[in-house]
């Protein structure tokens, strides 16, 4: 017992002569010290961050977290790692994950993204090349990913740096119930002088925008006009039109004839489009094709799937699926790399080489409630389109059928996304003017100009030769691998 | 009767106050004693950890917004930034994005202030006048006022969705047109304009609503016995009474507009392309999408000094006003 608690036993005033405003201060001085303390010590370090096991996986937050969720017990049990998904916003993912890299947060362990981040995040040093953790778990790519998605994507300077989680590409959805329709088709090639069927042209895809466009309650097409992706659907057209990034001494060729045709015909496709065409995202163009209001769309190829999950779609067995027009556009995608600042880069490894296992990917591909594509060749066969992950339903046969189909004519045809350093900022700037042109605020030809100033400027302050020998670089890897550039 | 006598007294020896401490009463000098520079020394104690707050979460990242704005600092280029002069603001003055933004900061703050005080008085007159009810009015008319702006902001992007929003359907049940609201480039700054009426122009009537409450009623019963219409007593004795009090209200308002950010973040992301990209908007997009520090710097720079430039007009407006009123 002290000397203090006797005193305070012989004679209890000593408790009220003790408590003068000095020591009331101190002690409370003394107790929010302690306090904010041991809160800052339990925030900044809480307890499970630090768990043996444990991977932070960073990802846009929604559907693209379930297929790691739907998987979660298999990867405990197989290599003992637990994960914890932090979901970043869609639109809004690239300044997050700058903002905490640069700072040099291990707040994730292991990132997913699209490739077109990749150029920065490798020039940046925000990754860990992962050719050395392939002995942890062998991530099985040899001849099974399909060649788009393989070394120009995962690779830089001949280096692994991510592995695949999701093949993406633009494609066509359109009502077969519609365009089978024998009425529909005696009338449309009355008007047009040629059978209605899904467009190989943009002048037959406007076309047939026309003539299903009868307001209020049916509309010709819509697609993602929205700020944030817009250019992924002008470069979709450009690239039809024969356009290119950019010449082979880095001049902007954004702001080319076809570049200027393209952008002219999007703002056109306006008036075959629903009324809020500007409000349109990825959810809402979804939505606008489920709800059966408009007749075709250009969206992301993973909504065949949801046209046929009746819990959420109004048009069941009445999608149809063709590649793009001339030329077929791959925007996006998700890769999985581990952040050079993982406390966890072993497990975070393995839980992407887990991800993307031939047997795993094949069980998420075609679920209606993720939005991951195929990415290998093991795949991309119509049986496997059949099956969610659970071994549930998917697609019918029939429509597993032209639905795979429709994604090998579409990789014939493929049109690689800028992934070069300063490519986020360049697709941001040409989705600024595409967006502006598409307000009416400017016209295409001003806009694209106006892009071309920009490109030049970021050209100029990443450093001409650097950006040239990396454009050359990129445009090499994807020629390799069989695409027309 | 002794308390009056009392407050009589003490009222009289308040009066004498000045003139004790001015002239007949000489005070003797205070020797500085150690124990006060205890208690000066003490206080600085006290207040450290404050001073070391405000250098870290101000000072200091005021002098470094300082510095980077004539720096060719860009996050994503590694390469080291460096002195550039006034590039940057060169930069800024012949981009055509910046004078779009603050074009729109300039039609956002007209529309805002222009709309606000009318309707935010004209409230603040009608809630003066009712006999009961007026609290429980008050308050729930300071709903909007109280909800987080990015709360609002969100109930408005539901309430003005073009297929499934609850106006547009109401407009269809009238058979009226029905448009497509923010997606517009025609409607989505007045769209804006409309949401920060909802929410701010309470506040208006609060500030209106106090000031007319302040104001002695022996002159307005005078100007009613001397016969002035309703009209004569708004326009002649409630509006020039009310100067300062307006004025701290249009400051405070254009200021927050000036700076508005939430409400267009949630609602349109500065579009329809860039028409609803304020200043504000306009910075956040360089600084933290582009990452370029610099130029972002150089902005917030430029929109610090014409804030304070306009806070510092306005406040002399607001005195300059006041002073006439008392004169009158």
């Amino acid at each position: 017992m002290s000397g203090k608690s006797s005193d305070i036993q012989r004679n209890p005033g000593a408790v009220s002569s003790g408590l003068s405003r000095r020591n009331v201060l101190r002690g409370g001085a003394g107790l929010t010290l302690g306090l904010t303390g041991a809160s800052l010590v339990g925030g900044l370090f809480p307890e499970e961050a630090w768990a043996a096991g444990l991977v932070n996986i960073e990802v846009d937050a929604g559907q693209n977290e379930n297929p790691f969720r739907w998987n979660t017990d298999a990867m405990k049990s197989k290599f003992g790692a637990d994960i914890k998904m932090i979901g970043l916003p869609f639109v809004g993912q690239y300044e997050k994950l700058v903002s905490e890299l640069t700072a040099r947060s291990a707040a994730y362990d292991l990132l997913v993204f699209p490739p077109y981040f990749l150029g920065d995040f490798v020039a940046l040093g925000f990754l860990k090349e992962l050719d050395p953790y392939f002995g942890l778990l062998d991530p099985q790519i040899g001849d099974d990913y399909i060649p788009v998605y393989k070394d120009p994507v995962i690779k830089r300077d001949g280096k692994t740096y991510a592995l695949m989680y999701d093949g993406d590409m633009l494609q066509v959805a359109y009502r077969k119930d519609l365009f089978d329709d024998p009425s529909e088709q005696k009338n449309f090639k009355a008007k047009y002088g040629w059978d209605l069927a899904p467009a190989k042209t943009w002048d037959q895809f406007m076309q047939i925008s026309e003539f299903f466009t009868r307001p209020p309650n049916l509309y010709g097409t819509a697609f993602y006009a929205a700020r944030g992706f817009c250019y992924a659907w002008f470069v979709n057209i450009f690239a039809g039109m024969g356009g290119r990034w950019f010449s082979d001494d880095m001049k902007p060729g954004i702001n080319s004839e076809a570049g200027v045709k393209a952008l002219e015909m999007l703002v056109k496709m306006k008036d075959y489009a629903v009324p809020n065409i500007l409000q349109v995202d990825y959810p809402a163009l979804n939505e606008v094709f489920l709800n059966g209001s408009t007749a075709m769309v250009i969206q992301w190829n993973d909504l065949a799937l949801k046209v046929a999950n009746p819990k959420m779609s109004n048009v069941v067995g009445k999608g149809g699926y063709a590649a793009c027009p001339v030329r077929t556009y791959l925007p996006y995608s998700r890769v999985m790399a581990v952040s050079a600042f993982a406390k966890n880069p072993e497990d975070a490894y393995r839980v992407a080489a887990y991800m993307q296992l031939p047997d795993v990917t094949i069980t998420y591909v075609y679920d209606s409630n993720c939005g991951q594509d195929p990415y290998r060749w093991s795949s991309l066969k119509p049986e496997a389109a059949m099956k969610d992950h659970t071994g549930g339903p998917s697609l019918d046969a029939t429509d597993a059928k032209i639905y795979v189909d429709a994604i090998r004519e579409g990789l014939k045809a493929g049109y690689p996304e800028l992934a070069i350093p300063g490519a986020p900022r360049y697709l941001d700037i040409l989705d600024l003017y595409v967006s502006q042109a598409l307000a009416g605020s400017l016209k295409p030809k001003d806009a694209l100009d106006a892009t071309a100033r920009e490109w030049a400027s970021i050209t100029e302050a990443e450093d001409p030769d650097r950006q040239k020998a990396a454009y050359a670089a990129w445009v090499k890897s994807f020629k390799d691998v069989g695409v027309s550039y | 009767m002794r308390g009056r006598t009392a407050r009589r007294e003490i009222a009289g020896a308040v009066r004498l106050l000045p003139a004790m401490t001015s002239a007949s009463v000489s005070v003797p000098a205070v020797q500085p004693r150690r124990r006060g520079d205890t208690g000066r020394s003490f206080g600085w104690l006290m207040i450290a950890p404050c001073l070391a707050m405000l250098a870290a979460n101000s000072i200091f990242p005021l002098i470094y917004a300082v510095t980077v704005a004539f720096e060719s600092y860009q996050v994503l280029i590694p390469v080291p930034h460096r002195f550039i002069g006034l590039r940057n603001f060169e930069r800024i003055f012949s981009d055509p994005l910046f004078w779009s933004s603050l074009g729109v900061t300039a039609w956002f703050i007209a529309g805002v202030v222009l709309l606000q005080f009318p309707v935010g008085f004209g409230l603040a007159l009608l809630l003066n006048r009712l006999r009961r009810y007026q609290e429980m009015l008050a308050t729930l008319l300071l709903i909007p006022t109280i909800i987080s702006t990015s709360v609002a902001a969100f109930q408005w992007v539901q309430l003005f969705n073009y297929q499934f929003g609850p106006i547009n359907y109401l407009l269809g049940l009238l058979h009226l047109p029905q448009p497509t609201w923010t997606a517009d480039p025609a409607l989505a700054l007045p769209c804006l304009i409309f949401v920060d009426l909802w929410q701010w122009t309470p506040f208006m009537t609060l500030l209106m609503f106090a000031g007319l409450r302040s104001l002695p009623s022996s002159i307005i019963d005078a100007a009613r016995v001397d016969g002035s219409t309703a009209w004569q007593v708004v326009w002649r004795i409630y509006l020039p009474l009310l100067r300062p009090v307006i004025g701290i209200a249009l400051i405070l308002r254009i200021l927050m507009a000036f700076k508005l950010f939430d409400i267009i973040y949630v609602l349109t992301s500065g579009g329809p392309g860039t028409v609803t990209e304020n200043l504000a908007f306009f910075t956040y997009v360089q600084g933290f999408r582009y990452f370029n520090m610099g130029y972002a710097a150089a902005l917030s720079l430029l929109q610090l000094i014409a804030v304070a430039v306009l806070a510092k007009l306005l406040i002399r407006l607001t005195r300059r006003a006041s002073a006439a009123t008392a004169k009158e």
